[in-house]
C-alpha cells in the first residue's frame, strides 16, 4: 500500500472515482488487505451520512417493489469454484509484483484516465493499460507539457508502452498528433498519430525496442503523420 | 409475587425477541422469504430513498433508483457476505453507487449543468442543515459533521450528496486534485472514529 494509491480510498468510498479509476482501485483492493479495511471502515461513516437526508419514500413506492421482488427470484449463493476471478491467476502475482512496484505511480495514471468520457474505446485501452501495469518492470513517469500532461507507463522487458495524455489541445483540421521514441543517439523512430478526445483525452499503446529509448516526443504533424518530426511542436515526456 | 414473576418474565421475554436485523432479514431474504424483504424495505427505505433523492433531486428518478437498488439487493442477498460488514452499509454503497450512475450517465448531462448553477446558490450541506432532523442520528453525525474542518466537510458532502468525482469536486472548488482527495480522506477518518463505525 502506498500512499499515493492509498488517498483513493476516501473518494472510493464515496463512490468518486471515475469507472477507470475505480477499475484500477478495486484492482488494488483485491491483493491489500489494508486498504481493503480502510475502505470498509470509511464506507461504514459515508453511510451514515444517510441519516442527514432520510425522506419518506413515496408509499406507491412499496408496493411497486415488492411487486418487481415477487417477479425475480434471488441469485443462488457463489459457491467455491464457481467464483469468477478478476484475472487471470497466472497473471495474477506477475500484477501484484507490477503493481506493487508502481503504486504510487499508477495513482497519477488513474488520475489522468480521469476525464474520458468514450467509455467503449476507453474500455479496450484500459485494458492495454492493465496488461501493461502486469509487466514486472513497469515504470510510470509524469511530465507536464505545455497545455495539459502527459504520463507514461512503460516496460523495457516487454518493449511496450502507453502514453496517457490529458488536456491535449485540440488540433485543427488536417492535423494529428504523432509519437515519438527518442534516444541519445539516433534519429527519432516515428511511432503512431493519434487524435484526443474532446477533453483533450487519450491513451496510446506503443510497442518497439526501446533498449536505447529514454524519452518519447509528442508532436503536431500533418494528417497521416510524418517520417521526421517538426521540430518547433515537439515535446519530450522522459520515460 | 407470582404475577408479578410472570410479568417480569413476560416483560424480560418480549425483549429477548427484538425486531429482526437487518442481516436476518437479508439471510431469510436469500432463501425466497418476501415478507422478510418487506420488513427490511420498512426498516431501510427512508435512508436509502432520501439519500437517494438528495444525489438525484427528482423524486421520479429517485423512486426509479430505489425500487432498482430494491431489487438488486433481493437477487444479491444469498450473496451477502456478512464476514465484510453490516447490511446497511452494503445496501447504502448499492444505493450511492446506483444513484450516482444516475446522476453521471450521460442522459443526465443536462442536469448535471443544472446542478452546477444550483451549487452556487445553493450548497449540497446547506440544503442537508435545512431539513428538520429529529432523529437521534442525524443529530450525532450532524456534529460529527460540524467538528470536520469546513474545507473536508465541502469535500465529502460534495462527493457524498453531490455525486461529483473527486475530479470535479477539485474544479468546482479550485484546489489541486491531491488536496481533494486528502479532504475527503482525512474527513472520512475523522468520521469513522468520531462515529465508532471502524470496519
Amino acid at each position: 500500500m502506498t500512499d499515493e494509491l492509498n488517498a483513493l480510498a476516501g473518494a472510493y468510498a464515496l463512490d468518486a472515482l471515475d469507472d477507470d479509476e475505480r477499475a484500477v482501485f478495486e484492482q488494488h483492493l483485491a491483493g491489500c488487505p489494508a486498504c481493503t479495511e480502510e475502505v470498509r471502515g470509511l464506507r461504514n461513516a459515508a453511510a451514515e451520512l444517510s441519516h442527514l437526508s432520510e425522506a419518506g419514500p413515496p408509499p406507491e413506492l412499496r408496493a411497486a417493489v415488492l411487486g418487481a421482488v415477487a417477479q425475480s427470484r434471488p441469485l443462488p449463493p457463489r459457491v467455491p469454484g464457481a467464483r469468477v476471478l478478476p484475472l487471470r491467476r497466472a497473471r495474477a502475482t506477475a500484477l501484484w509484483q507490477g503493481l506493487a512496484a508502481a503504486c504510487a505511480l499508477i495513482a497519477v495514471a488513474a488520475s489522468v484516465w480521469g476525464y474520458s468520457q468514450h467509455r467503449e474505446a476507453q474500455r479496450a485501452q484500459t485494458s492495454v493499460v492493465q496488461s501493461l501495469l502486469a509487466a514486472p518492470d513497469v515504470r510510470a513517469t509524469t511530465t507536464a507539457l505545455k497545455q495539459g500532461q502527459g504520463t507514461l507507463l512503460s516496460s523495457r522487458s516487454e518493449h511496450r508502452l502507453v502514453l496517457i495524455a490529458r488536456g491535449l489541445p485540440a488540433l485543427p483540421a488536417g492535423r494529428t498528433y504523432q509519437l515519438w521514441l527518442m534516444s541519445e543517439t539516433g534519429a527519432p523512430v516515428p511511432g503512431g498519430v493519434f487524435r484526443p478526445d474532446e477533453h483533450g483525452n487519450v491513451e496510446v499503446p506503443a510497442a518497439g525496442n526501446l533498449d536505447a529509448v529514454d524519452r518519447m516526443g509528442v508532436s503536431v504533424e500533418p494528417a497521416g503523420g510524418s517520417a521526421q518530426p517538426t521540430l518547433a511542436t515537439v515535446q519530450v515526456l522522459k520515460l | 409475587m407470582t404475577s408479578m414473576w410472570f410479568e417480569r418474565s413476560g416483560a424480560s421475554h418480549s425483549k429477548a425477541v427484538p425486531a429482526r436485523t437487518p442481516e436476518d432479514l437479508v439471510a431469510a431474504a436469500a432463501r425466497g422469504d418476501e415478507p422478510a424483504f418487506a420488513e427490511l424495505y420498512d426498516q431501510t427505505s427512508s435512508r436509502v430513498y432520501g439519500m437517494v433523492l438528495r444525489v438525484v433531486r427528482d423524486p421520479a428518478q429517485a423512486a426509479e433508483v430505489t425500487q432498482d437498488v430494491y431489487l438488486e439487493v433481493w437477487r444479491q442477498s444469498a450473496r451477502f457476505d456478512s464476514g465484510k460488514g453490516a447490511v446497511l452499509p452494503w445496501l447504502l454503497m448499492i444505493a450511492h453507487r446506483r444513484a450516482v450512475d444516475r446522476v453521471r450517465s450521460a442522459q443526465s448531462s443536462m442536469l448535471r449543468d443544472d446542478k452546477y448553477a444550483q451549487l452556487h446558490t445553493e450548497r449540497p450541506y446547506d440544503s442537508v442543515s435545512e431539513q428538520v432532523q429529529t432523529s437521534l442520528e442525524a443529530q450525532r453525525v450532524r456534529r460529527v459533521l460540524d467538528d470536520l474542518t469546513p474545507a473536508q466537510r465541502e469535500a465529502v458532502t460534495l462527493a457524498y450528496f453531490g455525486g461529483y468525482t473527486h475530479t470535479e469536486v477539485a474544479e468546482l472548488l479550485k484546489v489541486p486534485l491531491g488536496t481533494v482527495k486528502t479532504r475527503i480522506r482525512d474527513g472520512l477518518i475523522r468520521m469513522r472514529d468520531a462515529l465508532g463505525v471502524t470496519a
